[in-house]
């Protein structure tokens, strides 16, 4: 019935943009990436292809993806050089590119076994400091956190044995999502701290059932400096595209319920909007 | 026994005190036979050739003036495909012939060639072949000859972690450990070397947390003898009370925790998958500790000792002696496992036991090798450029900022590349001469360090390397070299690098492989080429040469690969694949493929 609904609103909108737009034949060029789970793949199986599709629907243009395979790279070679136009999730204010207005702002999560009953409320935990593995990703802000509690060389090899071995150095290293909740799940390690959309449905498809804790937005280097554990996000595209930023902002306001039905369908940590000054100042 | 061994250190300039707790230290079976063997020049039983790593032979049979005569006598092909280093071992009439992973062990007969004499093919863990970062290469075999307890031996390393000993007659297993861990990213590599009653194994795998040991296990039944680690508490590395006493400057107490931030000494890399000597007069073992961990030195502040150090120990109690760390906080990959020459020379007047060592930095190092002084340090080719020299006072580099690959800086045409001027090539040394005959490696880099934000406050932290040939146009070169002045006698361009080192012979003939499958000789005197012959594939392996019913013979393994040759093995397209090196060796392909065998010359 809500599908339906969907749909409606979606055709009669396009009919609108379509009289009123320049481009509405074109088809929306989407970055996506080729096989990040559970963000996007080439299946269109992540929840960002979703999230595409509804902004094609609503835009009345067709979504072609422009699938990249290196993230560390794809808005220098792909989004920069006009190969696509717009990425789907990006951090709000990431000074590379212009940012929308924020559609959701979720957290960093500890996901640890139910049956184990541990109390993990923050990285200030007892459980932190004696788990004998604690499955997270090199580089986000875990990383930081797992060096100011002591735990970084500890964990060390098992961080490397996580991705088979692989330097970094000369190439992209994915941490598969997928595997580090089942790390968990099956018993390898006690914790894993992800960001709560890229675990949320390997959370949810998890046979062992699995704890998911917020991890609080209080963190501070040893100099002091705030260690973020929540961000928004936004859509993206290349600096000077203003008419497609202003078309995103509005598909954002006027589907607004639509977008946060796709994530929770997902199963993502929802957590309330921070006011949009606070949140720029914080990407600084 | 004991009385004479006593007398002997009396004898040398060894001092009397430590002359004595060595003697009564000392085990029951010093393995003298092994020493004796590797000077009769028919037999070739250690991939060093001898305890001092000479690779040098008194056979003239095959000589300036008729090398160029030489001929394929006859060949074998291991079946293997991966990269071929290290060289077969020749003992009283067998040739011992080992393969990269699945790490095969043929033994051939050499009245009869066609036929093998028995075969080992271990089972192992193919999980290996993941961890292994640059090819699946092994470097060689070793053998024990009988003794008191213990039938002659060969022994292999496996890639898997597993040091295996085998009778040298019939292929059986005599014991097998474990060494190393796979699971922990650690692989082996290494040859192991056998010295007095142990056989020494090292690790792989720096890069991936493993915190470096060397081990020396009892030939007799594998039994853990000793194991010291190179970083840590002075226990773990196993420091002698007088250790650096000669060279206080060096450092020496409790700085394998004090030159690494918090903990990081635990994962702080420092394996040795190089070369080992060793000098039965001071029962002293010599080996380099490698590269720190992990590899952007952000990561890591302080001197991390004692990684990249070349180190003096005492071969009974595995306590060292003395330790000199060449590149305090490496930022360039310049693992310091390398080859280790021993020579005896003059040095002030006064003859010297000597210790050189060509390091992956680009430095030659001679050091006195009784108390570690350091003798001479100095750049193997004009074009390194990280360094502007060593201050022979401190033993410190003098760096020159502008090569150095912090994380906020993109260091362009650094000289050499992470792939060492100096790699694992095991050289040779001419007695007669003074002269060090080095296989080079000619490849500088660029080094760009990146750092790139993602999403959710992730960042991609990494470095891309660009590896290219080095100003003089080629990759490699070929050079004598004396190592106590530090002069150059002759040099020789190459268009690949001589990867596996170099063979000299009292012929005044230096023999070598190149990458793209040549073996050669030159004129030791003038480095005028003399001979060569086109291999079935690349060589990374070093020559030997033996005698059989009165001729003498050349052999060397062919088989492209290794980390120059990872390109080929792996099918890699991108320039910066395979750590960078695929870009320096992308004109290989046109030159080599692969394959793996031995092949046999005489005149």
């Amino acid at each position: 019935m809500r599908f339906k609904a969907t749909i409606l609103t979606a055709l009669s909108l396009a009919m609108g943009l379509a009289v009123s737009g320049t481009y509405a034949q074109e088809p929306l060029k989407v970055c996506a990436a080729e096989d990040e789970m559970p963000y996007s793949n080439k299946k269109g199986e992540g929840f960002e292809n979703k999230l595409a599709q509804l902004v094609g629907e609503e835009l009345g243009r067709k979504v072609e993806y422009v699938t990249w395979t290196d993230p560390r790279f794809y808005l220098r070679d792909y989004l920069d050089k006009g190969l696509c136009d717009v990425s789907i999730g990006m951090d709000t204010g990431d000074p590379r590119v212009l940012t929308t207005r924020p559609y959701y702002r979720s957290g960093y999560v500890f996901i640890t076994r139910q049956n184990d009953n541990l109390d993990l409320q923050n990285w200030d935990s007892e459980v932190l400091r004696k788990a004998e593995r604690i499955a997270y990703v090199p580089g986000s802000p875990a990383e930081v956190m797992m060096r100011a509690i002591g735990r970084y060389n500890d964990m060390f090899n098992y961080e490397q044995e996580l991705v088979g071995y692989k330097s970094r150095r000369n190439q992209y290293v994915k941490y598969d999502n997928a595997k580090l909740v089942s790390e968990v799940a099956a018993g390898r390690a006690e914790v894993a701290v992800l960001w709560g959309p890229a675990s949320a449905r390997y959370v949810k498809e998890s046979a062992a059932p699995l704890k998911v804790t917020v991890i609080p937005d209080n963190n501070a280097r040893a100099d002091g400096e705030k260690v973020g554990f929540h961000y928004s996000t936004s859509m993206g595209v290349r600096k000077g595209d203003e008419a497609l930023l202003a078309q995103l902002n509005q598909v954002i306001e006027k589907r607004q319920q639509d977008i946060r039905q796709i994530l929770e369908a997902e199963g993502i940590p929802l957590l309330p909007e921070q006011e949009p000054a606070l949140a720029m100042k914080k990407q600084d | 026994m004991r009385i004479s061994k006593f007398a002997r250190h009396v004898g040398t300039t060894t001092t009397l005190m430590s002359g004595i707790l060595l003697a009564l230290s000392q085990p029951a079976q010093a393995n003298k036979e092994l020493d004796k063997m590797s000077r009769q020049n028919t037999n070739w039983v250690m991939q060093t050739k001898d305890y001092g790593s000479t690779h040098y032979s008194e056979l003239y049979d095959i000589n300036i003036t008729n090398v160029k005569n030489l001929k394929p006598a006859w060949s074998f092909s291991t079946g293997v495909l991966n990269g071929h280093e290290g060289g077969p071992l020749v003992v009283d009439g067998i040739m011992y012939v080992h393969t990269p992973y699945p790490n095969n062990v043929f033994a051939i007969d050499l009245n009869n060639p066609d036929k093998i004499l028995w075969e080992f093919k271990p089972k192992q863990n193919p999980a290996a072949r993941a961890v292994a970062c640059c090819d699946v290469v092994n470097r060689g075999l070793a053998y024990a000859p009988q003794g008191k307890d213990y039938p002659a031996t060969i022994f292999l390393n496996q890639l898997d972690g597993h040091i295996v000993a085998l009778n040298a007659k019939t292929g059986d297993v005599l014991w097998k450990m474990e060494n190393s861990d796979i699971a922990m990213g650690s692989t082996l590599t290494v040859a192991p070397f056998v010295a007095e009653d142990k056989v020494i194994v090292g690790t792989s795998g720096a890069e991936l947390g493993v915190r470096g040991y060397a081990t020396a296990y009892n030939i007799k039944d594998g039994k853990q003898a000793w194991r010291v680690f190179a970083t840590g508490p002075d226990e773990d590395i196993k420091l002698s009370k007088d250790f650096n006493k000669a060279n206080p400057h060096y450092g020496q107490f409790g700085l394998g925790l004090k030159t690494w931030e918090g903990d990081a000494w635990k994962i702080g890399g420092g394996t040795n998958w190089g070369w080992y000597a060793y000098d039965p007069d001071l029962r002293m073992l010599y080996y380099g500790s490698g590269n720190p961990a992990p590899w952007n030195e952000t990561m890591r502040p302080g001197d991390n000792k004692w990684t990249m150090t070349i180190w003096g120990r005492d071969i009974d109690s595995g306590e060292a002696k003395f330790g000199y760390q060449k590149t305090p906080h490496d930022e360039w990959d310049y693992a310091g496992v390398n080859y280790m020459g021993l020579s005896e020379q003059m040095v002030n007047g006064k003859m010297t036991k000597l210790l050189t060592h060509p390091d992956r930095n680009g430095l030659v190092y001679t050091l006195n090798r009784e108390n570690g002084d350091l003798v001479n340090a100095f750049k193997i080719d004009n074009t390194v450029n990280w360094v502007k020299h060593v201050d022979l006072k401190t033993g410190l580099p003098v760096r020159d900022p502008e090569y150095s690959t912090h994380m906020d800086h993109e260091a362009k045409g650094i000289c050499p590349s992470a792939m060492g001027y100096h790699n694992q090539g095991i050289e040779s040394y001419d007695p007669t001469k003074q002269l060090f005959f080095m296989g080079v490696n000619h490849i500088c880099m660029d080094w760009e360090p990146f750092m790139l934000p993602y999403r959710a406050g992730q960042f991609f932290v990494g470095a891309t390397l660009n590896m290219y040939p080095g100003p003089k146009g080629t990759l490699g070169q070929v050079k004598a070299m004396n190592a106590v002045t530090g002069e150059f006698e002759w040099e020789v361009q190459e268009k690949f690098a001589v990867w596996g080192g170099t063979t000299a012979t009292a012929g005044d003939l230096v023999f070598y492989g190149t990458l793209d499958g040549y073996i050669k000789a030159l004129n030791s005197r003038t480095g005028e080429e003399l001979w060569k012959f086109k291999l079935p594939s690349g060589v990374i392996g070093h020559p030997i040469t033996y005698k059989h019913d009165g001729k003498q013979y050349v052999a060397i393994y062919y088989g492209v690969g290794g980390w120059p040759g990872v390109g080929l093995v792996f099918d890699l397209k991108d320039p910066t694949a395979g750590l960078g090196a695929v870009g320096a060796f992308k004109e290989l392909a046109h030159y080599t493929q692969m394959g793996g065998g031995v092949m046999v010359f005489s005149l």
